[in-house]
């Protein structure tokens, strides 16, 4: 990191901090720390405002632990966030390769960044309704076609295959998000020094080349960033699992947050079960992040700047 | 020595085809659901019903709009107007509070910057549903129910808002500027609004569409939180129309939702020169 | 300037979110605050006419409603709430839809409910003169004291369609079509011999299993929990079996309820024309109504193989409200007048809002009695002959508060089963793990 200059001014980086931090204590963990405490109590039942802490802590830990739905969950939410991830990132990072490459000037670029981005800003109801209709049995546009072009003999019931449930799932959280994905990643090529691709460029490199020994190299943080901030949002997937089939069908798109919803509000209103699930979510999530953050600073940091100087060093020459 | 870029070799054009074929392909899946919402919207409850899914306007739209203003609780001013006060004022304290920490972090060197910056990546990963039943009993504690505070205020801690804003601070702000307008006497405070702010406007606008969006379509805690018809959003406004499954007046709800996107795309199209453009990120570790 | 813009707008914001509360309420300063919660706009509606006809009433009162769609699961909650936190804001009227009235009447909620006699309603001779449905008092009861009722009776009888049946059968006379789906004999016997018999003539007896659900629902001897315990009624255990019989013998178009191939059939669309539905009056008028079609007066009701109800909305005061006169006249009015200006004769007549609207059931077979049933979507048939009747075979006594989200896993668990896909013990294990997963249930 090139060397910053920095004023004596210390006093203001904790002044400027407050507002986030009062704000984080007040709304954020107030809550975490209430949601923790519930999960060691026996508070459930709609009514219920006073709890006694169990004479056995973990009792709700262990019993969402050892029950089958919520391991369900978890599988689920880890299956469709995967099959909904890499097509994500792959188609986000191909368009993010076309539109800021120098060699491909595809018109109408700008039309095409603002209509990827469209899909996340239809509400998450509508989109499970039109997705619904759209794969409906035994008559809908899905079925129809499908049976027109021979590709199945008899309409395909889309909603209770727990496989066709999945990926419909699946999709519709790329589809909501590929645009979104694809805008952070464009960032982040934008803010790679262009001497680096010129460079390139003079060296002969391939596109290709460029592209995975610079560009993604270069992207490392934004990377991070976003696959971070996309497990996080995978591992909390709601609306759509929820409003598309309700969990269905027989718990094939439950995650754990549509479990954790039902254990709160479906019926029992079983809020220390509803709480430890949470928390074991909070730690799952936490471990996982750490885990990403470790993978991406394992890699091999000094291989990019040697790389980064070479190409600079190649630039100086032809200077 | 100026690098003459014409000299850049171009892809072949098959490739090229291709590739205009794979955008327009995504295009048109973005952007089908949409038109079958808008369709949708001037077609009747009937209609609907037999074919969800249809590319072919009908002509109901005015009986659809009588439908809606029938309803008690459909008041497309009033929801517009509370939602519009929810979206912007969260949004408008998520983005500046974000840049404000950003700066905070970027520009001062002070004892507790590394371990702060930690925390505000350890915060990116609680997620905020997980939290929902802690805070809407909170809320119920000190009665903030039907206020739009509760919706608002908790954007000042947006955590990762913090660290785009950050990513994006490090390579597009000089300091020597800001050194400078010190020279010149400015407040600090001063210099962050006067100077640092406009010089954030792309980084500001992108993330903002983002926040805005994300808060117009919230439906969870709005919908458990305010429940004076009143202070009710356009989200809670179209969900009322669905109320009763066993009489939806499918037609309208699909004009009562094409309504609600509506002040998304001006919203959306007004900032999209920042998206088409783009801003540029630092994708310097540390 | 464009700062001082943006510096107004926090301004404006910051003020108006802070003070909104207050400025809400500063108009209702002389009139008493009447608080209705609900889940549709029909009972607030309802409120509203009453003040109409009762303008000096009108003039003492002004009317807070909290509308709350039950689709995201909000409305209870929000109820709930409302309940507990008391005061001020705590609705003195408020309603509960079937799927959830027990928990309210019966269940944990019912403590907050007040008896209709303590409000001062003489519910003895009311519920005899208007003669009302006993299966509504039944689930609107509270350990012998009234607490709710209802305005609609819902009743269910099986809707057919008149092509169909003359296809099926050569004839479209309602006494024929009851006694081919065996009416009265309280079982499915009857049912499925006629289901094989007209499948030979390409016609389907029902639409998807959720037509047959209801009434199965319904017709069993207990809910699904007995002391706290999960129960599977044997006769809706047969509901699998049931089902997996209309699937193997092709006799339905296997359509879900609710989606579009259920309601391309209301206008014999669908791959083989169908019989009927089982339905209460509502089905007639916002559903099949509205989605027949050309079919439109071709359809004729009979009575059922099986006596059930399907929906219907209950009525509850609060035991703390502050104005236990006026919510006492207008639960009177909406639930127990048999008059010609009660609610209810408004309701069966489709004359609440002017001449020509919807005609529903109501709870009272004395305002049934004296109302015209007549519909052209039935060819003139009335239709009050058959749903008087059968609101008398409908039971309230099977009904739990785990109903709604009970009935979701069960049926579920019925499709994997009939779609092939597991065994219907599996079938049966995996919904009992559903219940114990997720409900405070004991499941042994």
């Amino acid at each position: 990191m090139e060397k910053r200059k920095t004023f004596s001014y210390s006093r203001y980086g904790y002044l400027f901090s407050i507002p986030f931090v009062v704000a984080f204590l007040i709304f954020w963990l107030y809550p975490i720390l209430y949601t923790a405490i519930i999960g060691f109590t026996d508070l459930k039942g709609i009514s219920a405002t006073k709890f006694h802490f169990l004479s056995e802590p973990f009792k709700n830990f262990k019993t969402v632990l050892t029950s089958s739905s919520f391991r369900t969950a978890l599988r689920n939410t880890v299956v469709i966030w995967i099959i909904n991830f890499i097509p994500q990132i792959v188609f986000a990072l191909l368009f993010t390769a076309w539109f800021t490459s120098p060699r491909c000037k595809i018109r109408g670029q700008g039309f095409f960044k603002i209509v990827f981005y469209m899909p996340n800003i239809m509400t998450a109801a509508t989109v499970a309704v039109l997705f619904q209709a759209l794969f409906a049995y035994p008559t809908s546009p899905m079925n129809d076609l499908l049976t027109k072009f021979g590709i199945i003999a008899s309409p395909f019931n889309f909603e209770v295959s727990k496989t066709s449930a999945k990926l419909i799932v699946a999709f519709i959280q790329f589809w909501m998000w590929y645009g979104y994905t694809m805008i952070i990643l464009i960032s982040g090529v934008l803010g790679i020094n262009p001497e680096i691709f010129e460079a390139a460029e003079i060296d002969g490199c391939t596109s290709a080349q460029t592209f995975f020994r610079i560009t993604i190299p270069c992207l490392r943080t934004i990377l991070l960033y976003t696959t971070i901030t996309a497990m996080i949002g995978g591992l909390n997937m709601y609306d759509i699992p929820r409003l598309y089939l309700n969990g269905g069908p027989d718990n094939a798109t439950l995650t754990t947050n549509v479990y954790i919803y039902n254990q709160a509000f479906a019926g029992s209103y079983l809020y220390n079960r509803a709480a430890a699930a949470s928390m074991i979510m909070l730690i799952i999530i936490a471990v996982c992040s750490i885990a990403v953050f470790q993978m991406y600073k394992e890699k091999d940091q000094s291989k990019v700047d040697r790389k980064r100087r070479h190409l600079a060093a190649k630039k100086e020459v032809t200077e | 020595m100026k690098y003459n870029l014409s000299k850049v070799k171009r892809v072949s054009k098959p490739v090229l085809a291709l590739m205009y074929i794979v955008c327009i392909f995504f295009a048109i899946l973005s952007l089908l659901p949409f038109i079958v919402m808008i369709v949708n919207a001037t077609r009747n409850t009937y209609q609907v019903q037999q074919h969800a899914f249809s590319f072919v306007p009908s002509k109901y739209l005015l009986s659809n709009l009588k439908i809606l203003n029938s309803k008690q609780t459909f008041h497309p001013v009033r929801g517009f107007i509370n939602s519009m006060i929810i979206s912007s004022g969260s949004t408008i304290c998520a983005v500046y509070f974000s840049t404000l920490t950003a700066y905070a972090l970027v520009a001062y060197t002070w004892k507790l910057r590394g371990a702060f910056f930690s925390l505000v990546l350890a915060f990116l990963m609680i997620p905020m549903q997980v939290t929902s039943i802690g805070f809407y009993q909170m809320m119920y504690r000190i009665h903030m129910t039907n206020n739009f505070l509760p919706l608002i205020l908790p954007a000042i801690a947006s955590p990762s808002m913090v660290f785009f804003m950050r990513q994006y601070m490090i390579p597009s702000l000089p300091l020597e500027i800001v050194e400078s307008a010190r020279v010149d006497g400015c407040h600090e405070f001063r210099i962050f609004n006067q100077i640092v702010i406009p010089m954030m406007k792309p980084a500001m606008a992108t993330q903002g569409i983002f926040s805005f969006v994300a808060s117009w379509n919230q439906l969870f805690l709005p919908q458990i939180l305010l429940t004076n018809k009143k202070r009710y959003t356009m989200p809670i406004m179209v969900s009322l129309l669905k109320g009763d499954i066993y009489k939806t007046e499918y037609g309208a709800v699909y004009l009562g939702l094409t309504l609600t996107i509506l002040p998304l795309f001006v919203v959306y199209f007004l900032l999209s020169k920042y998206i088409i453009a783009g801003v540029a990120l630092g994708g310097v570790k540390g | 300037m464009k700062k001082l813009v943006i510096a107004l707008m926090v301004l404006a914001l910051v003020t108006s979110a802070v003070f909104a509360n207050g400025a809400a309420e500063a108009g209702a300063g002389k009139k008493t605050v009447l608080n209705i919660m609900s889940f549709t706009d029909e009972v607030p509606g309802m409120v509203t006419k009453y003040f109409e006809m009762h303008p000096e009433e009108a003039a003492k009162y002004e009317v807070k409603t909290t509308i709350i769609a039950t689709t995201d699961g909000l409305y209870q909650p929000a109820l709930d709430e409302a309940l507990k936190a008391g005061g001020a804001e705590a609705p003195d009227i408020y309603c509960a839809e079937s799927a959830f009235v027990l928990k309210y009447a019966q269940g944990d909620m019912a403590d907050y409910a007040a008896t209709y006699k303590s409000l001062g309603i003489d519910v003895d001779k009311l519920v005899k003169s208007a003669d009302i449905a006993q299966y509504t008092i039944d689930i609107g009861s509270r350990k012998g004291e009234l607490v709710a009722l209802g305005y609609q009776a819902t009743g269910g009888a099986f809707i057919y369609n008149r092509t169909a049946a003359k296809k099926a059968f050569g004839t479209d006379d309602p006494a024929v079509v009851a006694e081919k789906i065996g009416a009265g004999t309280n079982s499915w016997d009857k049912f499925f011999e006629t289901a094989a018999e007209i499948r030979k003539k390409g016609v389907a007896i029902v639409s998807g299993d959720g037509d047959i659900w209801h009434a199965v629902e319904n017709s069993s001897d207990k809910g699904w929990i007995v002391d706290g315990k999960l129960y599977i009624d044997p006769k809706r255990e047969a509901f699998i079996d049931l089902s997996k019989k209309l699937k193997d013998g092709d006799f339905h178009n296997d359509t879900r309820d609710w989606q579009e191939g259920w309601f391309a059939d209301m206008k014999q669309a669908g791959a083989k024309p169908v019989l009927g539905f089982y339905g209460p009056a509502w089905l007639i008028n916002y559903t099949i109504g509205q989605n027949c079609g050309d079919t439109y007066g071709d359809w004729g009701v009979c009575a059922p193989n099986i006596g059930f109800f399907w929906g219907g909305t209950w009525v509850f005061a609060n035991k703390d409200t502050k104005n236990a006169d006026i919510v006492a006249k207008i639960i009177k009015w909406i639930t127990l007048d048999d008059s010609d200006t009660g609610l209810q004769y408004f309701w069966a007549n489709g004359t609440l809002n002017g001449e020509g609207g919807t005609k529903d059931c109501v709870a009272s077979g004395t305002v049934m009695a004296k109302s015209n049933g007549e519909l052209d979507f039935l060819k003139g048939q009335n239709m009050f002959d058959v749903f008087v009747p059968a609101n008398q075979y409908a039971n309230g006594k099977n009904l739990t508060q785990y109903d709604e989200t009970i009935n979701t896993y069960w049926r579920d668990q019925v499709r994997q089963y009939t779609a092939g896909t597991k065994t219907r013990e599996q079938a049966i294990k995996d919904f009992k793990t559903q219940v114990a997963d997720n409900l405070d249930v004991i499941v042994e």
